[in-house]
């Protein structure tokens, strides 16, 4: 533990808009669990931006701590020296979606009734199990780490944390891969979509937030090539969609979608953080967009309350709680930092 | 043993008294019905047809909501093949609402019939809302209806998804469901449609009939027959209420 961390330290710039988001996101949250409904939802679009904010966070956990036990598996020592940071990263985004997640459920509590009710034929319940044990994992990790054992555990961890984080992000891809009643939805390609959506975001993660050179090569590496495989994917998508006679599917990918990745993967060595930072906002765009479509179109009776199709613009509420996601990852990641590493690199800001 | 229900479209006027009766049966909040409608309009004039399809929980046998539900706060029913909801184990996920693919499971957003809670009175001297839920005795409205609580909470907490039970209280008393006994033209038979000695199973095997997107393979117990014909008019009326009954 860092000892010599003093007030002045929260007196920065990031600190002040981290605690902004924290307050504006928080209040949003709050009045959400307590008070009453804020969200542009209604009962045929039921999952929205918060939604949104929990996958694109979890994904972006999954993705690290896969890029983590990649290195430590292949004994990578230019990701195994920032173990520490890259744990404390992971953590910190997922605990940020879990919060944006305990947002859209409207209580902290039913995030853990989850796991206390079973459905083992439910998707959402492994997903919930699942994120639960990579979390545990993480910290587990994070504690041997911080208490220096390392030995006989750390490849059977790295291990773990790979099945368990890829397994994770799978399943995530099959909560709506197994709707069969959403032609936008339905089938196991949005598993790997998740999948490689993961690895596109967590590796671009490392790359805007530890910009050291070797590590910013590797995991560059990493993110130019599962920004390759996701811009593959999504063309698949686009011309399966062009030809497809499904009714009811509108379809949610784009050729406009390829370009943040093929832009990202051509010209990161020239602009690492920048170009990292648009494959971020271009995996956030996907996920937005597969999320959103599924549900556009209206079952059954709900067609008669708001139409066939609908349309969806998120509100200030929702937006608030992407910012609070992402300000509880930020300022989890920045205490990790402050006090949990001494005076090693920290996170660029 | 098997509940299931059988909508005659030829005899179906569209008169809506099945939400009616289902909404004051079941103290359904503003906003959404558990029984409702698709309709349909379709052809070139002056050929035109007019659908109204009357629909609610369809009850499938292998139903998406009770197989996405983490928390197994949906269920079916061993006994009597309906699909349940426990409000308890419910989390608010609405994994339900996204599987469901007929669109009939909502959720209450706010706390529902919260109107009522309002002590703000329109006039000086006139009741408040929350004098006259007072005055009535009754829970979340002044129009909750007691019984609807001996299987399910009269007012559902928000947060919580809700969906037609088939009036399972009513069926413990030998009673068939609120939309059944209202429908005026006997369009609506309910019944044991597992044995096939029942009414509702005599009409599927004499109609043919089918349920919504039954492709999907989720088997539901809701069966539509007869599409409506005007030359059928004159065919012979069944009189409402005729070997319904749980």
């Amino acid at each position: 533990m860092n000892a010599n961390v003093s007030l002045r330290d929260f007196a920065t710039p990031t600190w002040i808009l981290i605690a902004v988001g924290l307050v504006a996101g928080g209040a949003v949250g709050l009045y959400e669990m307590f008070f009453g409904h804020l969200f542009a939802t209604n009962n045929a679009l039921v999952w929205t931006l918060p939604l949104v904010t929990y996958i694109f966070l979890a994904l972006m956990s999954t993705g690290i701590s896969l890029v983590l036990a990649y290195g430590l598996i292949m004994k990578e020592e230019a990701i195994t020296r920032h173990t520490r940071p890259l744990l404390i990263m992971a953590i910190g985004i997922l605990l940020g979606g879990f919060t944006a997640l305990a947002t859209e459920l409207g209580s902290l509590l039913n995030m853990v009734w989850i796991l206390l009710s079973p459905n083992l034929s439910s998707p959402i319940w492994w997903m919930g199990a699942l994120y639960s044990v990579e979390l545990v994992l993480l910290a587990v990790k994070l504690v041997m780490d911080l208490k220096g054992r390392h030995g006989v555990f750390d490849m059977p961890l790295a291990w773990g944390t790979l099945v368990i984080a890829a397994a994770a992000a799978i399943t995530i891809g099959a909560v709506f891969g197994t709707v069969i009643g959403r032609p936008d939805y339905h089938g196991a390609f949005l598993s790997v979509v998740t999948l490689v959506s993961a690895l596109v975001s967590g590796s671009a993660a490392i790359v805007l937030l530890r910009p050291h050179s070797a590590l910013t090569e590797t995991a560059g590496r990493i993110f130019r090539q599962a920004a390759l495989l996701f811009a593959a994917l999504i063309l698949v998508r686009v011309a399966y969609e062009a030809h497809s006679t499904v009714a009811g599917m509108l379809g949610w990918a784009s050729i406009a979608m390829l370009a943040p990745f093929l832009i990202a993967a051509a010209l990161l060595p020239l602009a690492p953080r920048l170009l990292a930072l648009l494959g971020i906002v271009g995996a956030l765009w996907v996920q937005y967009s597969f999320i959103i479509t599924g549900q556009l179109v209206s079952l059954g009776q709900t067609a008669h309350w708001y139409g066939a199709v609908q349309s969806y613009q998120p509100n200030i509420p929702e937006a608030l709680i992407l910012v609070l996601g992402i300000a509880v990852a930020a300022a989890l990641i920045k205490l990790g930092e402050q006090f949990l590493m001494r005076g090693e690199g920290r996170a660029a800001t | 043993m098997g509940y299931g229900m059988v909508i005659d479209q030829q005899l179906c006027v569209g008169c809506a008294a099945c939400t009616i009766a289902c909404k004051i049966e079941n103290n359904t909040p503003v906003g959404f019905n558990w029984c409702d409608k698709i309709t349909r309009t379709s052809g070139k004039f002056p050929n035109v047809r007019y659908e109204y399809i009357s629909t609610m929980c369809n009850h499938c046998d292998n139903a998406p909501c009770v197989a996405a539900c983490p928390t197994q706060a949906m269920y079916k029913d061993a006994g009597t093949g309906l699909t349940l909801h426990d409000t308890n184990k419910c989390i608010g996920c609405k994994a339900c609402i996204v599987a469901c693919p007929y669109g009939v499971i909502s959720i209450n957003w706010q706390r529902p019939h919260r109107h009522w809670a309002q002590r703000d009175q329109l006039a000086e001297g006139c009741f408040s809302p929350r004098e006259m839920l007072e005055e009535s005795g009754g829970e979340g409205s002044p129009h909750g209806n007691p019984e609807r609580g001996t299987t399910y909470p009269v007012v559902r907490p928000a947060g919580s998804v809700e969906k037609c039970t088939f009036c399972d209280h009513r069926l413990l008393e030998g009673l068939a469901p609120a939309c059944v006994d209202a429908c005026p033209s006997g369009a609506r038979q309910f019944g044991d449609i597992d044995d096939p000695n029942s009414e509702v199973s005599r009409l599927v095997a004499k109609h043919g009939g089918q349920g919504l997107r039954e492709e999907l393979g989720t088997r539901p117990r809701v069966i539509y027959i007869r599409d409506y014909k005007p030359q059928r008019r004159f065919e012979p009326f069944r009189p409402a209420g005729e070997g319904q009954g749980a």
